[in-house]
């Protein structure tokens, strides 16, 4: 099979963000991660496109998609100090989601950073 | 549909000087005809179009880096607490993005000209300034120590150059090109500075801030791009760098340019000791050759934070005060500084600084020429911008403020001699309609049929302060954005860029070079156009026609 | 007085002739800092690349990346910040005594040495990591570094940068200091940014129990935090964003699995020196995006009605 090629990737697994990482891919999983370091190889060729959880869980429970945002929603907004925290791992348009969804519930927001 | 009725209109952009008319909206934009909606009646009230500012740091790594370094400032300021449908924010010196859409449209101000892009992080500046609710929004991109381009210019291929500059507009999705200290900052960054045209640039032998100064001016024009040259000239800050400033004025002959923060270029003496206002000189030159503008750079007594791409005169700053000192310095490309900063009225040298910003604006004879600024917030932050309306329009208000100033300030400033009062007409010049046409923002600044429906309404009040502090309505693309001080509705503000020809081939030709200087892809250094949310690209090149049109 | 003197890393590959890595081992932690960005890169300024640059690494312990460098300086655990002002008071020719050095572990006559080379250097460059920043001391350490670069400038152009760890963390500084005016450490219950670290940020916050309701994203803390954080994680409705089930999901409430960001799904990324790159993912993911999910759990909690009514739309002051 044909294998796609992404030139000038970028690898977010550490600060260095490299965006000079060449992937070979097929559909479901990247093979080759040329230019990048040991982290980098790893990290990029151990995600695949498989289907290796269930959309959600809740209470340990597979669960839809639909009806987990629902139940995240209802406790967050009967919260009465709701924590948003973490985003290292995350682009920075969902860091920006996050940000938003803090301004609404009123909430405490926190980064790795104060760790 | 929209009509505001009985107003007493100042359109300098038509020649409009207080009389009272009718306006009509329609679909955002002014209109020739009313058929039905909402009348507004204004009658005894003073409109003018939104304010536009020519010159102000509002999105971007520096003011970012400048938040970052004054957490003490937001805990003090005002805060804006989120509503349902509007994002919270903070104030003062360095605010936050939602915060800076509301406090420039709550007191009239409708579009804003973000003055120092560095293109490496040009992504961030645009993310911060779609941040920014309310207003239109265009930016400068800082090129004149780009040392891909100086090198070019250095071995004497000009049209390259000129490609090159080109090729940076279009990828850091830019509106005109700002050059910060010509060749000084490229110096700096082996700790030198080059404060005079013809100083010597540090890695340069071929060419001086003069060469880089009048070739940008003139490659500028030849692209056609709608904003000349807009320039912050060397030795920013020193005592008897007017010399420096005339030297400049000179070389631009023949060329269109604008100076950036006047001010902060207008002393004589040759310390800070003796330090004077050369503003009257400088007014005089300026008034004679009318291929310039210029916007004050006012100082105001007070707080503030001063953030600018200059970084030696940041150093000197820093070592003058005592203060915090950040700097940043970007690759290839340019650097930023950052000091808090305390302007005081019995300190001598901010005295003559904050007279000299008044003395341009009252001594320059055309209000065509010289636009409202503080270049915030090196001056003073721009929600302060009323105290200077103040200021401009009335004497005696100048005379009182002039009695806190220290007593041997005596023949180091004109001001005290000035009697010159602005007019309504003036000011809606300075503030609004000046500015657009500098820009080239045709459909801004201005109360014509098919022009944006951007305006403010304000009461007539004695307190000229609180009267433009304070206004009644505020329209932007003709929907009611600001009512007696409550914000009704932040839409999302548009963003100007321009796409200057350039020969497709520079890409081959620019590869290597920037392989060489950057650490990052080639491929992943322009600016995406999806990244731009409400892209307007306005037209370069003399072509007269409407522009605005979508993408 | 100080500050904080920066640049972007191609200033660093261009210019950097004396480079300084203190409580860091990027030959472990950031592969390749050193190929990249600093140490083998060269340049116009520095034709010969690694010739043309001197490297001193300061740690607690010899980890790889002292086998890189030309010169170790190795510190007593918990003296990074004498250590420091020692050097702040030797560049300055302030008297210090041996045993205010012997303290450090170092001897006057290496600091000595250090310093002369420092002040020779066209381009200094200081890169911080955990190892300074997150052991006794903490941002005093930081502080103390980030002042001697800064007070370096008196002799020669010297600049600093903080070793970022994981992803995109600097993203996240960077946004929340654009949108809330602080990078961590915020508050919004009163409907505007507060910050205040020791007390709103996260470990503080759980392991005192001052929080009903987690939300997680791109991070697991159920791994790494202390014990009582966790617990208290455990006990309140935890929501957790991640491509994988992780510790923290195994104790969360509601688990969403999402896109890899970068690998799956495309964005932005900051690196260290705070300059922006776009994330190309290669794969296509049966999972929807951390911004999607977000973007929809907001817009739910948005139908709902405003808890907040009747405020003001600013306060003038504070309290
Ligand atoms: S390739 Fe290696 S050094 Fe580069 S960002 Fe990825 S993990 Fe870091």
């Amino acid at each position: 099979m044909e294998l796609k090629v992404i030139e000038n990737a970028t690898c977010t697994f550490c600060g260095c963000v490299c965006d000079d990482i060449e992937l070979h891919a097929d559909d479901v999983r990247i093979h080759q991660a040329k230019k990048a370091c040991v982290l980098g190889k790893s990290w990029f060729l151990n995600h695949t496109a498989e289907k290796k959880y269930p959309d959600a869980l809740i209470d340990g429970q597979p669960a839809s998609l639909d009806e987990a945002i629902e139940v995240a929603a209802n406790h967050l907004y009967e919260a009465d100090m709701p924590l948003v925290y973490g985003m290292s791992n995350t682009t920075c348009e969902a860091q920006k989601e996050c940000v938003a969804m803090a301004d609404l519930l009123g909430a405490l927001l926190d980064s790795h950073t104060s760790l | 549909m929209l009509r505001i009725t009985g107003g007493t209109i100042y359109d300098p952009a038509n020649g409009i000087n207080g009389e009272v008319r009718d306006l009509y909206i329609a679909d955002g934009k002014f209109s020739s005809k009313f058929d039905a909606g909402r009348t507004i009646d204004a009658t005894g009230m003073v409109i003018m179009p939104g304010g536009v500012d020519v010159h102000t740091h509002v999105a971007g790594g520096s003011i970012n880096f400048g938040r970052a370094r004054t957490p003490e400032d937001h805990r003090r300021t005002h805060a804006f607490i989120r509503s349902k449908t509007r994002r919270s924010g903070l104030g003062g010196m360095a605010p936050t993005t939602f915060a800076t859409g509301y406090l420039y449209a709550g007191m009239g101000w409708t579009t804003v000209n973000e003055a120092a892009v560095p293109v490496l992080s040009a992504r961030h500046t645009h993310e911060e300034l779609n941040d920014i609710p309310i207003v239109d929004k265009s930016s400068l991109v800082l090129l004149a120590n780009n040392e891909i381009i100086l090198d070019l210019l250095e071995e004497g291929e000009d049209e390259r150059a000129k490609q090159i500059m080109a090729w940076y507009i279009w990828a850091a999705k830019s509106y005109g090109v700002k050059a910060v200290n010509p060749g000084g900052v490229a110096s700096w960054k082996y700790g030198n500075d080059s404060k005079h045209l013809t100083s010597k640039i540090s890695g340069y032998d071929h060419i001086t801030p003069g060469t880089i100064v009048t070739k940008y001016a003139k490659m500028i024009d030849e692209l056609g791009i709608p904003h000349p040259l807009h320039l912050h000239c060397n030795n920013l800050g020193a005592p008897g760098n007017v010399e420096t400033t005339l030297e400049t004025m000179r070389h631009l002959e023949g060329s269109r340019a604008h100076f950036a923060h006047l001010q902060y270029h207008a002393y004589g003496g040759d310390d800070w000791g003796n330090m004077r206002s050369e503003a009257a000189r400088l007014a005089e030159y300026f008034n004679a050759h009318t291929n310039m503008t210029t916007d004050a750079g006012a100082v105001l007594f007070g707080d503030t934070v001063t953030i600018t791409a200059d970084g030696p005169w940041q150093h000197l700053l820093y070592k003058l005060t005592g203060r915090k000192w950040g700097n940043l310095d970007v690759e290839n490309e340019t650097g930023c500084g950052i000091v808090p900063y305390t302007y005081r009225p019995s300190n001598l040298v901010n005295a003559v600084q904050w007279a000299v910003g008044l003395e341009l604006l009252l001594l320059i004879n055309d209000p065509w020429r010289v636009f409202l600024s503080t270049d915030h917030p090196n001056g003073a932050c721009f929600w302060r911008y009323p105290e200077i309306i103040q200021l401009l329009m009335c004497a005696d208000y100048r005379n009182e403020c002039m009695a806190n100033l220290p007593l041997n300030i005596k023949n180091k400033i004109s001001l005290p001699e000035i009697s010159r009062e602005y007019t309504l007409y003036e000011i809606a010049t300075i503030t609004s309609a000046g500015p657009a046409r500098s820009l080239g923002l045709k459909h801004k600044g201005n109360l014509g049929i098919g022009k944006d429906a951007d305006l403010v309404i304000y009461h007539q009040d004695k307190d000229i302060a609180r009267m433009f502090g304070h206004p009644r309505y505020v329209f932007k693309g003709g929907e009611i954005v600001i009512e007696e001080g409550d914000i009704r509705e932040t839409p999302d503000g548009k963003e100007y860029l321009i796409q200057p020809f350039y020969e497709p081939d520079i890409d081959e030709f620019l590869r290597p070079r920037f392989e060489d200087r950057y650490c990052m892809s080639f491929e992943n250094y322009p600016v995406e156009m999806e990244r731009i949310e409400h892209a307007q690209i306005q037209k370069c090149t003399g072509d007269d026609a409407e522009d605005g049109d979508s993408q | 007085m100080g500050g904080k003197v920066t640049c972007t890393l191609g200033e660093v590959k261009n210019r950097a002739d004396f480079i300084v890595y203190w409580g860091g081992n990027p030959a472990e932690c950031h592969p390749r800092h050193f190929t990249k960005y600093t140490l083998m890169q060269k340049s116009k300024f520095l034709p010969r690349g690694r010739k043309d640059r001197t490297v001193v690494l300061v740690d607690i312990r010899e980890t790889k990346s002292a086998k890189a460098a030309d010169h170790f300086l190795q510190v007593r655990p918990g003296k990074d910040f004498e250590l420091l002002t020692i050097l702040r008071a030797l560049i300055k020719d302030q008297k210090v005594s041996e045993e205010q050095v012997a303290e450090t572990g170092l001897s006057l006559e290496v600091l000595k040495d250090l310093i002369e080379k420092m002040k020779a250097a066209k381009f200094g460059v200081m890169f911080f990591g955990m190892g300074l920043s997150m052991t006794r001391g903490k941002h005093m350490n930081a502080a103390a570094l980030l002042t001697l670069a800064a007070e370096m400038n008196a002799f020669t152009k010297f600049v600093a940068m903080p070793m970022r760890g994981h992803g995109n963390v600097t993203g996240a500084d960077v946004i929340m200091r654009w949108q809330t005016g602080y990078p961590f450490g915020i508050s919004l219950n009163r409907g505007y940014p507060r910050y205040n670290p020791g007390e709103f940020s996260t470990v503080d916050v759980l392991v005192r129990g001052d929080t009903d309701c987690a939300f997680i994203i791109g991070a697991d803390p159920g791994a790494t935090m202390p014990k009582p954080a966790i617990d208290h994680l455990a006990k309140v409705p935890t929501i957790v964003l991640d491509p994988h089930v992780t510790h923290t999901s195994r104790l969360s409430r509601v688990h969403i699995t999402t896109a890899p960001a970068g690998i799956a799904a495309p964005g932005t990324g900051y690196r260290m020196d705070e300059v922006p790159m776009p994330l190309k993912p290669a794969l296509q993911s049966p999972y929807p995006s951390d911004e999607e999910v977000v973007r929809r759990i907001r817009e739910t909690i948005a139908l709902r009605p405003d808890w907040m009514t009747n405020q003001p739309q600013m306060i003038e002051a504070q309290i």
